[in-house]
């Protein structure tokens, strides 16, 4: 596994920068080593780090696998697809997908989503910090414990301003720094251009656990240039789950007790019910959608044909189609001009998928790299290149939609064209509307649509210490600048008189400064506290695998080893499961050392009679 | 008193014209854009005297832009500006990198696309701004009226849609060609002629926005979200 490269001069550790696929139902580290960029995994267990957050009875947080074990028996305090809600006010969210959810939402005073569990309130950001604090320790455990302090992190190409802000705080509170945030198809085709090294024009479809993504890029000298980009940040393999939900309601019938569908059990067994089945259609002609919920008496179980799933899904991959045609329009491209189409995301294992994906462009499409890491791998590979390790690959990326103002009579004035290129400035004069204006209201907004009210409000500024005069004599310039994030910084300057006010704008639907800050104090406070924790946790798995070994074993040492042996780790194994319950880290630690040490002599005599049997029976050449 | 932003009237997104190209200020190399040194490498800060679009790539200001040649400029700008390469290199380089690879992609996508790019030099050689009035062809508005009608009446799919597309897309062409015939050679604004072919060629830009609006509805593509 990887080693951490000394700089000779300075003796410092060189910086470790790694990609991180942050998703909606699993999330990835990888790094750039030897050449090639490559997952990071401890040994033995798997690679994807499920986006789950499990609150404990305490009050302190757990994630990834063991969260996710934990979300059937305790659905109430477990946290899944959190990235659905990033940069979202509650009333952005279809009140559907409220309904299937297993855990309590509410809205902060401004609007925002947030995820109440056990008193606790946390923000989508400080959730997914969680999430990407977990990644950090995977890949850190992974290349022996060196520190991971900077990333790259990938976000749906067609996350807005908000969702993107959104996931920058995120590794804010995490206290990750972010050296760039890479779109998630743009991430995938790098990692498949070095891989296949092949180029031409290139179309990604993205379809992950909640978010689509539909690139065309062209691959050429190593250049990876975006064309266009579409999408839907609300569809995915929830949605495909939701539908296989609904059969199961249906199945239960009309007869159903309101309280029954909106108790967590409920929602949650309902909803990794349909998620099993969903996997085996991808691979099976049938499978059965079954839900066993006794203590409301419900015993379903539901054949399920390919066909019939194929024609439930269907509107859900028409949508997603919907969003390829717009991107070639955009592209000025048809679908025969495509010379390659890759898929990326779990979803796409989805027969139906595949083939209508394949219909549509005539060819078949690239399935050669693991949909679930090419994000993470891609992301890797940016971190290289922006470390200085390469200026042979450069990735030329665009904005997903348009940027304006509200001007007078609300429509959105677009300063900046969806499928810019990015980074990316312009700027525009204003002026004042009625004689004696001293301010302009600004509201900034993103999307495709005429009127600004239909379109994403960003946020609101005003400029002020304009001095009186005529209507239309002031000269407002407003400077929209797009940075290689993807991140708009909004400019404001009345020019005429010399007096200059420029102002920044934070979305309306993410945090203020002040929020982060002060969740970033109470996360650094909590740092502590939630490493000790964490350590706690591990060391409690680690005795319990000690001690099924040592007391299955425990024969063999009463045969083999002294007595004062066999009493100390009869001794040992007690004090062990009383530290199994115990809250403090101390005792935990020193109890599995001691255990550690007391299991060392049946160690020996264990290892003794393997080589024993091995050699048993064979002569000495055989050896 | 607190409104809502009005435009203001006549503002201009660029106001240069195509300069010279310069020596480098660090090693003197003749530079081949005035964002970068081709030669040191060295980011140069332009934010007082923005380069027209055309100047940026290299190019003399002409309405014909040989795209492919404007592509092969870009990639090979943009090896020098990209605010990838300066990551590590401090926050000013990565701000001025930020800020001279926007101005290269704005450049490029106006002189690769034939309306921004017409648009810029009406713009920039003092004609007349979109929402000035009289810059409507009389005969054009009747045209219009035909085809919403045929675009109100029908679905996407059917005949009259694709004779319609058919018609835009010709329309379009005609409407290329003669803001070409226009725009070569430049005209000179400071002549009652140059002045009077800025104008057409503001009609012909507005008679094109509308007929791309209306191709987008023949095209039956979904609306936007």
């Amino acid at each position: 596994m990887g080693y951490i490269e000394l700089d000779v001069l300075d003796n410092q550790p060189k910086r470790i920068v790694i990609g991180i696929d942050l998703g909606t139902t699993n999330s990835l580290p990888a790094i750039w080593s030897n050449g090639r960029p490559e997952v990071l995994r401890v040994e033995g267990e798997p690679a994807l780090v499920p986006s789950v957050v499990h609150i404990q009875e305490d009050g302190t947080a757990i994630v990834g696998r063991s969260a996710r074990a934990r979300s059937l028996e305790d659905p109430e305090h477990t946290i899944h697809s959190v990235k659905r809600f990033m940069g979202r006010s509650l009333s952005d969210i279809d009140q559907a997908d409220l309904d299937r959810l297993p855990y309590q939402v509410s809205e902060t005073e401004r609007g925002l989503v947030q995820v109440e569990v056990r008193g606790k309130k946390l923000t989508p950001q400080e959730l997914s910090a969680l999430i990407l604090r977990e990644v950090c320790a995977q890949a850190s455990a992974a290349m022996g414990g060196a520190e991971i302090m900077s990333a790259v992190i990938t976000v749906p190409a067609y996350f807005d301003d908000a969702q993107r802000q959104a996931t920058r705080d995120a590794a804010r509170l995490a206290d990750i720094e972010v050296l760039r945030i890479v779109n998630e198809p743009t991430a995938a085709s790098l990692a498949y251009g070095l891989d296949q090294r092949k180029e031409g024009t290139v179309a990604v479809y993205d379809l992950g656990g909640g978010t689509f993504d539909v690139s065309i890029l062209t691959i050429e000298e190593g250049v990876f240039e975006v064309l266009s980009t579409n999408g839907d940040t609300h569809l995915g393999g929830d949605d495909i789950d939701a539908v296989l939900m609904d059969v199961l309601k249906a199945e239960i019938g009309e007869a159903i007790d309101p309280a029954v569908l909106a108790d967590p059990a409920f929602r949650q067994a309902a909803r990794l019910s349909a998620e099993k089945t969903k996997i085996q259609l991808s691979s099976s002609p049938e499978a059965d959608l079954t839900l066993s919920l006794p203590e409301h008496k419900i015993h379903v179980r539901r054949r399920i044909t390919r066909e019939e799933f194929d024609a439930l899904i269907a509107p859900l991959v028409k949508r997603s189609l919907d969003c390829v045609r717009r991107a070639m329009a955009d592209a000025k491209l048809a679908p025969s001009e495509i010379d390659e189409v890759v898929l990326v995301g779990g979803s796409t294992r989805v027969p139906l998928v595949r083939s209508e994906v394949e219909a549509f462009f005539g060819r078949k499409p690239h399935t050669e790299l693991d949909p679930d890491q090419v994000v993470a791998l891609g992301a890797a590979a940016q971190a290289e290149v922006l470390m200085g390790g390469s200026r042979d690959i450069l990735l030329m990326d665009v904005t997903p939609l348009a940027l304006g103002l509200e001007t007078v009579g609300g429509a959105a004035e677009k300063l900046i064209q969806r499928n810019s290129r990015i980074p990316c400035s312009v700027k525009e004069g204003f002026t004042t509307y009625v004689d004696g204006q001293t301010a302009i209201d600004f509201h900034v907004v993103q999307g495709e649509r005429e009127m600004a009210a239909d379109c994403r409000s960003l946020g609101r500024f005003k400029l002020s210490g304009i001095p009186p005069m005529a209507a239309g004599m002031a000269r407002v310039g407003v400077k929209f600048h797009l940075d290689a994030d993807g991140i708009l910084t909004v400019t404001a300057k009345e020019e005429s008189t010399g007096a200059t006010a420029s102002i920044e704008v934070r979305p309306s639907h993410g945090l203020s400064e002040e929020e982060v800050e002060t969740m970033l104090e109470a996360s650094l406070a909590n740092a502590k506290h939630d490493f000790e924790q964490r350590r706690r946790v591990e060391l409690i798995a680690e005795i319990g695998t000690m001690l099924r070994h040592s007391e299955a074993n425990l024969p063999v040492a009463r045969e083999h080893l002294d007595r004062e042996s066999v009493q100390d780790l009869e001794e040992a194994i007690a004090a062990a499961k009383a530290a199994q319950k115990s809250s403090e880290l101390d005792e935990v630690q020193a109890a599995r050392d001691i255990l550690d040490r007391a299991t060392m002599p049946l160690a020996t005599v264990l290892m003794d009679s393997v080589v024993k049997e091995a050699v048993a029976g064979k002569r000495l050449g055989d050896v | 008193m607190i409104s809502q932003p009005g435009r203001q009237p006549g503002s201009q997104r660029n106001s240069q014209e195509g300069a010279p190209q310069g020596l480098c200020p660090s090693c003197s190399a003749p530079l081949q854009t005035p964002l970068a040194c081709g030669s040191c490498g060295v980011l140069i800060d332009v934010s007082h005297d923005e380069p027209s679009p055309f100047a940026i790539l290299g190019l003399d200001v002409t309405f014909d832009v040989d795209a492919k040649d404007a592509r092969k400029r870009l990639r090979r700008i943009a090896h020098k500006v990209h605010p990838d390469f300066y990551a590590t290199a401090g926050e000013q380089q990565l701000d001025l990198a930020e800020q001279n690879n926007a101005l290269l992609n704005r450049a490029y996508e106006i002189l690769v696309d034939d309306v921004r790019r017409a648009d810029w030099i009406v713009r920039n050689f003092g004609g007349p701004g979109e929402k000035d009035l009289g810059c409507m062809h009389q005969e054009f508005l009747m045209e219009v009226m035909e085809w919403n009608e045929t675009l109100d009446e029908n679905e996407p799919g059917s005949d009259e849609f694709q004779a319609l597309e058919a018609e835009l897309q010709a329309e379009r062409k005609h409407l290329i060609e003669s803001i070409r015939g226009y725009l070569t050679p430049l005209p000179d604004p400071k002549t009652p002629e140059g002045a009077l072919a800025l104008k057409d060629v503001r009609k012909d830009l507005n008679a094109l926005r509308y007929i791309d609006r209306a191709l987008t509805r023949v095209s039956g593509l979904p609306a936007p979200l």
